[in-house]
């Protein structure tokens, strides 16, 4: 066993594998749930959802402004037609029974208890209908670019008649596959939120082919881990929109610091896809509940104490990017 | 429960057991050297030469939360750690040492003439620290050639014991109270028993001691507590936030400045927006602070945001400055970006802690020391001639 640095970030320490977990109240941010996870799950199955780059975000430091009565806090907001209670999703992941017996509707049962939003993935291994069962919460619903379109359309359908407020389409290339995302978007009322794009170039052409929401993320292809981190290229892909659509990013994101720092830079929201995972392992619906909960808090702490009351009130001058 | 309680604390005791066993001290794995706790021998007062040398004594001394409390920063204590890491983007460029040899270092802040420029910072509850507390701070701050401090709104003692009889210039810190009277009474029995000024601390309006919360993990779920005891104090909010220092507005200051006549200053501002709000609220001198990286985790180094303050303040009122100062040189790497003093908070504490009176004494005259030495090498032999053409910046 290994003796905590010093100067070693602080993170709660398990015995990996050990099938132990604490006491869900001893967890106190989003990566302690990552330390959970590794004492529930075997290894193997561990190691395809720990990590996550951070270090984009440890660039960027806060300018918290002083003597600003915040005590109204509010981090509601309009997205897409819904009314979100605070800006942070539970992202898209899919195969969630491997994590844990009630898989996706769990995750959904927590995202909901949170008052989350929540996109479901098209991985799920449980129904469409059972997931938008267990959500009370807007939700959205996921599928790859290169999906089999007369299959997907289907799920489409269903997702849209459960309840889904949005067509997440995640690219599956370079964003070049303009024909697929259109014939799967054909005939369909949802508006279409394209996830993973990572420059301003491809976020115009989104822009032109009438996306209604980006989502910047590291695309879901071979390779895409060289490319520079959603977070370097928010703020030119919020230039590049310029308010005409909503702009979503995940990748890394685990503190309400982190979340902050995004939304600063222009982001409507902010997606969590391993945490969720995490809790989900070990704690099920109500460890996706607590992990949501907590980082909803720590946004709201960071907000309060930079002196910005709501949403609106963020902008580049609550953050300062640095070389390193 | 009861009995899942009982297995957890054997795990504990297990765990605790097997991390001590000299078996597991692999060098491998022990990536970074523990500064504090690799000490096989507490050292004798005359032995510490250094202000670092002091923090293993404390640490030797103290139960372990109390350590603790002193040592641990805010969230993820990024910013507790930039404090630190900041002085290593500057460089004294050295000159040659002047003839004469002597150092002037004596100034006067805000009417409170002090020998050199440094205070000790507000710092809650110095009882923990030492049986005499703020009594033995002041003490200690005396001897080092007569160091002004500055006594906390938590000071264990109360203002006037800590006041009374001859000693080094006091002011008082202040966390703002939501009703007038609360702060009227508060302030008025401390300027009467000589508080010199008013240091209004604005931020840590919400902070989280993720490390105070852990308690001493171990393993998984060791004792301390967690959220569970401690996000439903004053919870009041939607998204469970503690809500009672989110009232705080600039004209807090137009409101005690009708009752409180020596001066104010503003602890905790990190921006120049802020600094101007500052003048234009008839503060009279700003408090560049980040609460030893124990208010908004993720804040820049105090360092790091000198200058734009000094900048947007033009000289029209003092600057002072805390945040990670060890060395006499990261004194003057402030002073020269601007700074007109700084405050030592951890340094003094470890002092106290580790030798009373004798440790504050000696961390504060190592530092003095320091200073005017660094001030000797890079050619200068009066703060006048401190200027920013001594020092290299490169921030990142």
């Amino acid at each position: 066993m290994r003796r905590r640095g010093f100067f070693e970030p602080l993170q709660l320490k398990v015995i990996a594998g050990s099938g132990k977990v604490p006491p869900l109240a001893d967890l106190l941010q989003a990566l302690d749930f990552e330390s959970a996870a590794e004492a529930k799950l075997d290894p193997a199955l561990f190691a395809e959802i720990a990590g996550g780059d951070r270090s984009a975000l440890e660039r960027i430091t806060f300018r918290p402004r002083m003597m600003v009565n915040t005590t109204g806090l509010d981090l509601t907001s309009e997205l897409l037609g819904a009314k979100l209670f605070a800006p942070i999703f539970a992202g898209p992941m899919g195969n969630l029974k491997r994590f844990h017996p009630e898989g996706e509707v769990a995750a959904a049962r927590g995202a909901s208890a949170a008052k989350a939003p929540f996109v479901l993935s098209a991985d799920s291994d449980c129904s469409i209908q059972e997931v938008a069962a267990a959500l009370k919460s807007p939700w959205w619903y996921q599928v790859y670019a290169n999906a089999a379109p007369v299959a997907a359309k289907e799920k489409i359908r269903q997702a849209s008649e459960a309840g889904a407020k949005a067509l997440v389409i995640t690219a599956t290339g370079p964003v070049r596959e303009w024909a697929a995302v259109e014939a799967l978007r054909k005939g369909m009322k949802l508006p279409v939120v394209l996830k993973g794009v990572v420059s301003a170039a491809e976020a115009k052409a989104a822009l032109e082919h009438g996306v209604q929401g980006i989502v910047v993320s590291r695309p879901a292809r071979p390779g895409a881990a060289g490319l520079a981190s959603p977070m370097e290229s928010l703020a030119s892909v919020v230039d590049t929109v310029a308010g005409r659509v909503p702009v979503l990013i995940d990748g890394g994101f685990r503190r309400g610091g982190d979340v902050l720092k995004a939304l600063a830079t222009g982001a409507s929201a902010v997606l969590l896809g391993r945490p969720v995972v995490w809790a989900l392992s070990a704690y099920g619906a109500e460890g996706v509940q607590s992990m949501l909960e907590t980082t909803q808090t720590d946004l709201a702490r960071d907000m309060a104490m930079c002196g910005k009351v709501n949403l609106k009130a963020l902008d580049r001058t609550v953050i300062r990017v640095h070389k390193a | 429960m009861r009995r899942s309680a009982t297995r957890r604390m054997a795990l504990q005791s297990l765990a605790a057991f097997v991390a001590g066993s000299p078996l597991l001290e692999t060098p491998l794995l022990e990536a970074q050297q523990d500064p504090v706790r690799d000490q096989s021998r507490i050292k004798a007062l005359r032995e510490l030469e250094s202000t670092f040398d002091f923090e293993p004594v404390a640490f030797a001394k103290l139960v372990r939360s109390v350590y603790d409390y002193t040592a641990y920063g805010s969230g993820g204590e990024f910013t507790m750690r930039r404090n630190r890491q900041a002085f290593e983007w500057a460089d004294l460029i050295p000159a040659a040492t002047p003839a004469s040899g002597t150092v002037q270092t004596a100034t006067t802040v805000l009417g409170t003439e002090m020998q050199y420029p440094i205070f000790v910072s507000p710092t809650a509850t110095q009882g923990q620290l030492h049986p005499d507390g703020e009594t033995a701070m002041r003490k200690g701050a005396t001897a080092a050639s007569n160091t002004p401090m500055i006594v906390s709104n938590n000071s264990t003692l109360p203002f006037a014991k800590v006041a009374a009889g001859p000693g080094s210039p006091l002011w008082v810190q202040l966390y703002p109270k939501q009703a007038m009277d609360d702060n009227k009474s508060y302030l008025e029995p401390a300027i009467a028993a000589g508080a010199r000024a008013v240091v209004v601390t604005v931020d840590q309006q919400a902070p989280v001691y993720e490390r105070a919360l852990r308690g001493r993990n171990l393993t998984a779920g060791g004792r301390g507590g967690g959220r569970g005891g401690v996000v439903s104090v004053a919870a009041s909010n939607p998204y469970r936030l503690p809500m009672y220092r989110l009232w705080y507005e600039w004209r807090f200051f137009d409101e005690i400045r009708t009752f409180v006549k020596v001066p104010i200053l503003a602890k905790g501002i990190l921006t120049a927006e802020d600094a101007l709000l500052c003048l234009d609220h008839g503060v009279d001198a700003i408090y560049v602070s980040n609460h030893g990286g124990r208010s908004l985790d993720y804040s820049p180094s105090t360092f790091e945001v000198l200058p734009e303050i000094v900048d947007a303040v033009r000289g029209r009122v003092p600057v002072v400055f805390d945040g990670g100062i060890r060395r006499g040189a990261d004194i003057l790497k402030a002073l020269a970006l601007g700074a007109n003093a700084v405050c030592i908070g951890r340094a003094v504490r470890w002092g106290l802690a580790a030798y009373g009176a004798e440790g504050v004494q000696k961390v504060l005259e190592i530092l003095q020391a320091e200073l005017k030495l660094a001030m000797l090498q890079t050619g200068r032999t009066t703060l006048a001639a401190v200027d920013r053409k001594m020092e290299r910046v490169h921030f990142q």
